[in-house]
């Protein structure tokens, strides 16, 4: 049945597919299977149907959590890409020492644990002795609650998602431009194209499968955003989001339902409410490439 | 340094005029992104480094005020919580992650990119739609079999998990795709094994790929906080971010400067993690770059 | 001193482990004991390892793991532990929690242990505590172990700039307000935001009401708010809102205003005494504490809330409830107290005058006894997360003025009793 030829491929993939089936495909089924029952993780559970399903998208938090995180992938991964392609473009720039230089600086908040960051920002962010509000002070601006104002919030948190991810997205987006072949330019500029030319013509269209990877995980991991807002708006299992749940984002919601409220059925069947989201805007962006991509 | 054109490299003369404001330009922002990067990071240092008590209002922390000061809340630190300790599990922790996440992700992306084998399709498409699932839905199932295997408050049970990395496989995927096919048809003419040719050719080749995801890795899991909190509940099996977390709690009555020692003494191992990789990818890419 | 300490503990140990457990083979036994990660530091650490080793003298098989975890890690630890067996055998929580971890049994019904032991030791506790932990008859959930009652510290030099004369109580909310305004025109600010915090509510609606209306009534899923005074006290947030530095009281901006003379009121318990006694050493901070004012002169305000010691339902319940008895007897709450002027749940040792005397744990003392709790019936029913939400969000919206205090206050009871329905 098997040709022998598949042999060696079969099993150089084995090792991966093996765990991989233990310890995320095995989880994922038997958390699909408790989010159709009424399961608080310890005692038995009861068969509750869609309920659960019901239950989440009726509730008075579901909307407004979608409609943040809507509003919230809408700015952080168009500004968070371009934000970070300036930065290979200014790094490009740079030859030698000072490339390597500013390269490193620009990667440095990558590296912090998330849970430092946030504790940097928070007091950045903190009125009228803050770091950013001293700075308005000095030019007599008044105090702003950047983290306690329903209309800066979400910038707010969207400004320090950049300051962690751009770096990152730069490294990637570098190595890619250091993979266009050189004669391309060259070329380019025997033709006279100017710089913006070459920027338009020849780095994007060759950037295209970086910029579709960093995209497509930016979209995927900004969808499941959960430990920035957490820990921004000082959340814990019974309280979190922010004033008026301006920073409530799906996976805060699931994870206090399971760990605040002890209903990890619901939070399951979150979590696959969020899955179908997730799974159809990638679809979505991978038809659009193939439609991008017809020779 | 200055007479440096920048991108516009075999700088044409009528671009002459342009030169020296672009560069100025470059220069600002550059200088301006450095700062905005790193200010936070230094700001931290200067709030260990400066007497205790006085408020930010009144010292607003812009240079480290006090080296014996950061001294001392360091070494309260080190001395009141298993912080050593807690480097060693965190350490082990991440580079056993990283070298099972780079063997076990290389050996799978090298076959799904560069070859065809019955069933790759379909378990492709269900590791893709794994990566669409969020961990929350999955960390108490994982947490239940991990648990079933009597390895709470072990080595294994923090790592293996954590394993297969869709996300790795993913990304090492889009990289070896573009591994020329004829290099490997080359090879196989050579005589080279199926594994010979992962070992020489696949590996070598993706290496840019290998190194920033082990980067990327290093930080997932130094920075994983969850995971441990529920599986090693142990104080011997503490990591940093377990460690850290005590000083974060809002009812503590440790101040400010304690939780910033103890943020700041957290992320130094990803610094120096980062500088020294750092090296392996300015050689990775000047590698690739002479090749171009 | 030391010996006669001794001898009171070990004598204390050995009533119990004999009236208890009779004979027992001395198989070794590991019992896991959690505790908030700031008992597992400097001074607290060092008391709570004193009555482990004191402990062992009496029950040489017994080896006890101490293990700090942060507030909500205790939590997450326990319901984890839960589903999959491996529970703490000891450990401390919040009372908030109760409701949750009797859900996923984490912690054991320890009526009969408790009733089997000596009523001198069952009397040491304040009867309403012990009321607390037993949701049933026949059922108790826990040991009440320490606890706070909120109070206000009152920045002296901010409110002598400002011209209040601070040897005068405050007489009512109307005075309070006048104060603040005063602080106000001397360009600083009075109070944090009262609405940011659901604790800050209560502390503040405490001034008006009292326990029987607060909380949920879980039989027919209603809550207790008196709809009248709830407006009073929205509208007392709406006339506080244009002095409030907008920082919450769990803030460390909030403690570093206070302590750079920038605010004059923290409204917030005893943990927060010591940073500001060390300001005081180190910066000349000039400070005091009072209890929260009331709407009437008399009444007071603020929250109070208890930490408890909790035993698992499995086979180590014996041996660790015997040391939660230990840890919760009147000479280590005694101890406890002294060392950390900490107020705790053991009437006897509050009452010894060695501690009596303390003036924080007098204030802790006295503000607790007229505080409300947080949100009781506590070990009955858990509060669906949205309650607390929408304690916050209305507060704020109405002290934003986006609704009166009076359709805000219907509003909310409104929403309270849809979230505790199950919406």
């Amino acid at each position: 049945m098997l040709d022998k030829k598949h042999v060696p491929h079969l099993l150089m993939v084995f090792p991966f597919l093996a765990l991989f089936a233990v310890f995320f495909l095995y989880p994922i089924v038997s958390g699909f299977v408790y989010s159709f029952y009424d399961w608080n993780a310890t005692t038995t559970s009861r068969f509750v149907g869609l309920a659960n399903y019901q239950r989440v998208i009726h509730s008075r938090d579901f909307s407004k959590a979608m409609w943040n995180l809507g509003s919230y992938i809408v700015i952080t991964v168009p500004v968070g890409i371009a934000v970070a392609f300036c930065l290979a473009l200014l790094v490009e720039s740079f030859k030698g020492f000072w490339q390597n230089f500013f390269r490193s600086i620009f990667f440095m908040p990558v590296v912090l644990p998330m849970f430092l960051a946030a504790t940097i920002w928070r007091w950045i962010y903190t009125p009228n002795i803050g770091l950013l509000n001293t700075i308005r002070g000095l030019f007599g601006l008044p105090s702003v609650q950047f983290l306690n104002d329903t209309s800066t919030m979400l910038y707010s948190l969207i400004a320090v998602d950049i300051w962690v991810s751009a770096g990152f997205n730069m490294v990637i987006i570098l190595a890619g431009m250091k993979n266009i072949p050189r004669h391309y330019y060259e070329a380019a500029r025997l033709d006279g194209a100017s710089k913006l030319q070459e920027i338009l013509y020849i780095t994007i269209p060759m950037l295209y499968p970086v910029l579709f990877f960093v995209t497509t995980y930016g979209v995927i991991s900004a969808l499941q955003v959960f430990d920035t807002p957490w820990l921004l708006t000082g959340s814990s299992f019974s309280q979190y989001g922010g004033r008026q749940n301006a920073l409530l984002f799906p996976v805060m919601d699931m994870m206090g339902r399971g760990f605040g409220e002890l209903k990890f059925g619901q939070a399951a069947a979150y979590g696959f409410i969020l899955t179908t989201v997730i799974v159809s805007v990638t679809a979505v962006m991978f038809a659009l490439r193939k439609k991008g991509h017809q020779p | 340094m200055t007479t440096d054109v920048g991108l516009i490299r075999s700088a044409a003369p009528n671009y002459a005029l342009d030169l020296s404001i672009w560069t100025v330009l470059k220069w600002t922002v550059a200088i301006c992104v450095a700062i905005v990067a790193v200010f936070p990071i230094v700001w931290m240092v200067n709030v260990v480094f400066a007497e205790p008590g006085v408020p930010v209002s009144i010292n607003p922390r812009l240079l480290p005020t006090s080296l014996s000061a950061g001294i001392a809340k360091i070494n309260t630190i080190l001395s009141e919580t298993g912080y050593l300790h807690a480097y060693y599990i965190s350490i082990t922790y991440s580079l056993l992650t990283i070298a099972g996440v780079l063997l076990f992700g290389s050996m799978a992306a090298f076959e799904f990119a560069l070859f065809e084998f019955p069933g790759k399709r379909p378990m492709f498409a269900i590791v893709m739609l794994s990566l669409m699932v969020p961990t929350a839905v999955t960390l108490i199932p994982t947490y239940l079999l991990t648990a079933n295997l009597g390895w709470l408050n072990t080595m294994q049970g923090l790592v293996v998990p954590g394993l297969a990395s869709a996300f790795g496989l993913f990304m090492l995927i889009q990289f070896m795709r573009t591994i020329p096919r004829e290099m490997i048809e080359a090879a196989r003419l050579d005589g080279a094994s199926h594994f010979q040719i992962y070992r020489h050719i696949a590996l070598p080749m993706s290496r840019n790929a290998l190194v920033t995801l082990a980067i990327l890795t290093f930080m997932q899991t130094w920075g994983n906080f969850i995971w441990p909190l529920i599986v090693a509940p142990s104080p011997q099996m503490y990591t940093v971010g377990q460690v850290v977390g005590l000083f974060n709690a809002p009812f503590s009555h440790v101040t400010v400067d304690i939780v910033m020692a103890a943020n700041l003494l957290a992320a130094l191992p990803p610094l120096i993690f980062f500088l020294l990789f750092q090296r392996k990818i300015v050689e990775g890419i000047a590698m690739s770059g002479s090749k171009g | 001193m030391i010996s006669t300490r001794y001898m009171h503990a070990c004598a204390f140990a050995l009533a119990t482990a004999a009236t208890i457990s009779g004979a027992r083979a001395q198989e070794p036994v590991t019992l896991e004991y959690w505790v908030y990660s700031d008992f597992a530091q400097g001074e607290a650490l060092k008391l709570q390892q004193t009555f482990i080793e004191e402990f062992r003298k009496t029950r040489p098989n017994v080896t006890i793991n101490i293990s700090g975890k942060g507030d909500d890690d205790l939590t997450t630890g326990q319901v984890t532990g839960a589903a999959s067996g491996n529970l703490p055998d000891v450990f401390m929580n919040g009372v908030n929690v109760g409701a949750t971890l009797v859900e996923a049994g984490a912690t054991k019904n320890i009526y009969a242990e408790f009733m089997a032991m000596p009523k001198e030791y069952r009397d040491s506790f304040d009867p309403a505590l012990i009321a607390m932990c037993s949701p049933k008859p026949e059922t108790m959930y826990c040991l009440p172990y320490t606890g706070y009652g909120s109070f206000m510290f009152r920045n002296l030099t901010v409110l002598k700039d400002a011209g209040v004369y601070t040897a005068a109580p405050i007489k009512d909310w109307a005075d309070w307000l006048s104060q603040m305004e005063k602080v106000k025109a001397s360009g600083k600010y009075a109070v944090p935001d009262q609405t940011q915090a659901w604790q800050s509510i209560v502390d503040t609606y405490s001034g008006v009401a009292t326990p029987e209306e607060w909380g949920a009534d879980f039989e027919t899923k209603k809550t207790k708010v008196n709809e009248a005074k709830y407006a009073q006290t929205l509208q007392m947030f709406v006339d506080m809102q244009p002095y409030t530095s907008g920082t919450s009281r769990n803030d460390q901006a909030t403690k570093d205003l206070f302590i750079s003379n920038q605010l004059a009121f923290h409204l917030v318990g005893p943990w927060v005494n010591p940073t500001y006694a060390e300001a005081a050493k180190t910066s000349g901070l000039k400070y005091d504490y009072v209890l929260v004012p009331g709407k009437t002169e008399g009444d007071y305000g603020g929250i109070k809330g208890y930490e408890f010691i909790g035993v698992a339902p499995n086979k180590n319940a014996q041996v660790a409830f015997e040391f939660a008895a230990y840890v919760t007897a009147k000479e280590q709450m005694l101890r406890w107290a002294k060392r950390l002027s900490r107020y705790n749940a053991s009437a006897a040792a509050m009452a010894d005058p060695s501690v009596a005397s303390d003036p924080l744990i007098a204030i802790t003392n006295k503000a607790a006894a007229n505080a409300i709790d947080g949100m009781p019936p506590y070990f009955k029913g858990a509060y669906p997360n949205c309650y607390r939400s929408i304690l916050t969000d209305n507060a704020q919206t109405v002290a934003d003025g986006g609704i009166t205090p009076q359709d805000g206050a219907k509003e909310l009871v409104e929403e309270l009793n849809e979230c505790l329905a199950g919406g």
